[in-house]
């Protein structure tokens, strides 16, 4: 984004290069825990996808990251700084869209952009005809934001963040209400922010498919507790299952063959081909499964002509932890 | 937060409140109509029946101006300028993308009072401006009134509108709904002050009234009706006024600062 004014970072502060880290936090509603000991790690430069349901704790969260309202337990930081003991100096290069993006509708997108500015500092004036040039809205500064559409509100609010000039951002369910082009430009503009920029992005979302395209690292959150975190292709491959599919010239002797395979667990018939759960241990990987799955079809005298690893989505993966969420005690899905 | 950021803030809270045209207006009709109404039927009074009705201007009609704009209209206008103020971010739902930006809540409480009071007074002065052209035009040999006086008289303006619009921020700020803000403190000004007032029975604890305390520094014969019906010393209205706006003030900081943004 050449168009911003970037101003040095601030100090990192934090040896671990996280840009969010929380301990043991916790937010408590009476009994009800809406946060509930979640131990966190959003890595710098990276766009985390914060993943879960409705009503899941994620925008609860966010608000005790921004200092909106207070953890009930545990310790938390952003960019290095402790909140909420040095929250204005980890807020200084913060931007965030909390909820839906809200501005006083009288006023125009600039005139809002001069509101947030102004408790900003007076350095940050001259980030507004950049930040609305980023998003695209400079033609439409002037009008009242009463008139924008959501797209464009959208739109400002991201730009109302860009004025912190911002290590880090915080979008919660940014691409609600966005058609498919505006929800495509958004996701491009993530990325480069991330990727051309070295910003870190949080994004709170329910959306499996829009974090999965987003995103590099993530954390599914349910009922107040993560469930799991880490890379994206790792939250995706980290199942119980890795399956493959195989195909043969004769898919019933094949069935036959590898019922006795100690590196298949389990194998079925779909759709004119074989699914194949692989037997994995310590000692062996995907690949070696695979090749040894083959070798024994081949063994057998069986032509093999498709070998190919279901590659799980992450949909399927926050399916699987959060169903088996709903059927177990939460205290033992997080152990 | 230096004295550039404090500017900042105040302006962009002064111009949240120039661009919301309803408030605005309707403090405008209540600072200057009731006064450009009061002129117009003193004018055509005096112009049907002159024997019987007096000149609209001179001395005797610029006390009861200074009343009509001091002690009822002119707070009420303070009062909806003050509302606004104080509950115009939450209501807008902006006051956590304020909080976002890592300012201090105090500060962002803190600049809406400037704000307030300058919009307060900016609209008390075109309706001073009023009084004293109607005072001057129709005073018709009438004496009118000093330099003192009238220099008196704005004083005493901007501090009955300034109290009330202050006391307006910290109440709204403190119950943080636009609607039951304006309600509890027209009610406040119209008519329980008023009424407790008049309960002679009250005795000292009348002394407490904001209104009471205001009217004793009025440059003007007050009279009775919403005017000074309890008399205290200077030091004690004194005390009073910076009792309720210390206390309003302090309780619109807490609640900005402790309420979940």
């Amino acid at each position: 984004m050449s168009a911003i004014d970037h101003s040095p970072p601030l100090p990192n502060g934090d040896s671990t290069g996280t840009a969010i880290q929380t301990t043991g936090l916790t937010k408590r509603f009476g009994e009800r825990a809406a946060i509930d000991s979640v131990d966190l790690q959003v890595p710098r430069g990276s766009a985390f996808g914060f993943l879960g349901p409705n009503g899941a704790g994620k925008t609860t969260m966010i608000r005790m990251l921004l200092g909106l309202t207070r953890a009930s337990a545990g310790s938390m930081s952003v960019l290095g700084h402790p909140v909420p003991s040095e929250r204005a100096e980890a807020l200084a290069r913060v931007g965030a869209i909390v909820e839906e993006p809200r501005f006083h509708p009288q006023l125009s997108g600039r005139e809002n952009l001069r509101i947030v500015a102004a408790a900003r500092g007076p350095q940050t004036q001259a980030r507004i005809v950049p930040a609305l040039r980023r998003v695209g809205l400079s033609e439409r500064a002037d009008e009242k934001v009463k008139k924008y559409s959501l797209g464009m509100r959208q739109r400002l609010g991201v730009a109302r963040c860009l004025l912190a000039d911002p290590l880090l951002l915080i979008l919660d369910e940014p691409t609600n209400g966005l058609d498919p082009g505006g929800i495509q430009e958004f996701r491009e503009m993530i990325r480069d922010m991330v990727e051309q920029e070295g910003r870190t992005i949080f994004i709170s979302s329910h959306l499996l498919d829009e974090v999965e395209k987003i995103c590099d690292h993530a954390a599914i959150v349910d009922r107040g507790k993560i469930l799991m975190q880490g890379a994206i292709s790792e939250l995706a491959e980290g199942g119980a299952r890795h399956e493959l599919i195989v195909g043969a010239d004769d898919v019933e002797r094949a069935l036959a063959v590898l019922d006795g395979c100690p590196q298949a667990q389990q194998t079925r018939r779909s759709e004119g081909n074989l699914h194949v759960v692989l037997a994995l241990d310590a000692d062996s990987s995907v690949a070696e499964c695979s090749a040894a799955i083959n070798s024994t079809l081949v063994a057998a005298g069986l032509a093999v002509f498709r070998l190919e690893p279901v590659r799980q989505s992450l949909e399927q993966r926050f399916l699987e932890v959060t169903s088996r969420l709903s059927d177990t005690p939460a205290e033992e899905v997080a152990a | 937060m230096n004295a550039t950021i404090a500017a900042q803030m105040t302006g962009a809270d002064i111009l949240k409140l120039r661009k919301k045209r309803g408030i605005l207006i309707w403090s405008l009709v209540l600072a200057l109509a009731p006064i450009l109404i009061y002129f117009i039927a003193a004018v055509i009074e005096h112009a049907s029946n002159p024997g019987k009705y007096g000149p609209a201007g001179g001395l005797r009609n610029f006390s009861d101006g200074m009343r009509v704009i001091a002690l009822l209209f002119g707070p009420l206008a303070a009062l909806l300028i003050g509302v606004e103020a104080g509950t115009g971010d939450s209501a807008a739902g902006v006051f956590r993308d304020l909080v976002v930006t890592g300012r201090s809540r105090l500060a962002l409480f803190a600049s809406r009072v400037p704000a307030a009071l300058a919009v307060t007074f900016a609209m008390m002065l075109g309706a001073y401006v009023i009084l004293l052209i109607g005072t001057f035009a129709f005073a018709s040999g009438l004496p009118t009134p000093s330099g003192s006086l009238i220099l008196n008289g704005l004083g005493f303006l901007l501090l009955s509108t300034g109290m009330m619009c202050v006391v307006a921020v910290g109440f709204a700020a403190l119950t943080t709904s636009k609607p039951g803000a304006i309600i509890a403190l027209i009610a406040w000004l119209v008519v329980a002050s008023p009424v407790l007032a008049n309960i002679e029975g009250l005795g000292g604890v009348r002394d407490g009234l904001l209104s009471q305390a205001t009217a004793h520094f009025s440059p003007v014969d007050t009279g009775g009706g919403h005017g000074a019906t309890v008399t205290m010393a200077g030091g004690t209205a004194f005390v009073v006024l910076l009792a309720w706006v210390l206390i309003f003030l302090a309780l619109g900081a807490w609640r900005t600062r402790t309420m979940d943004a």
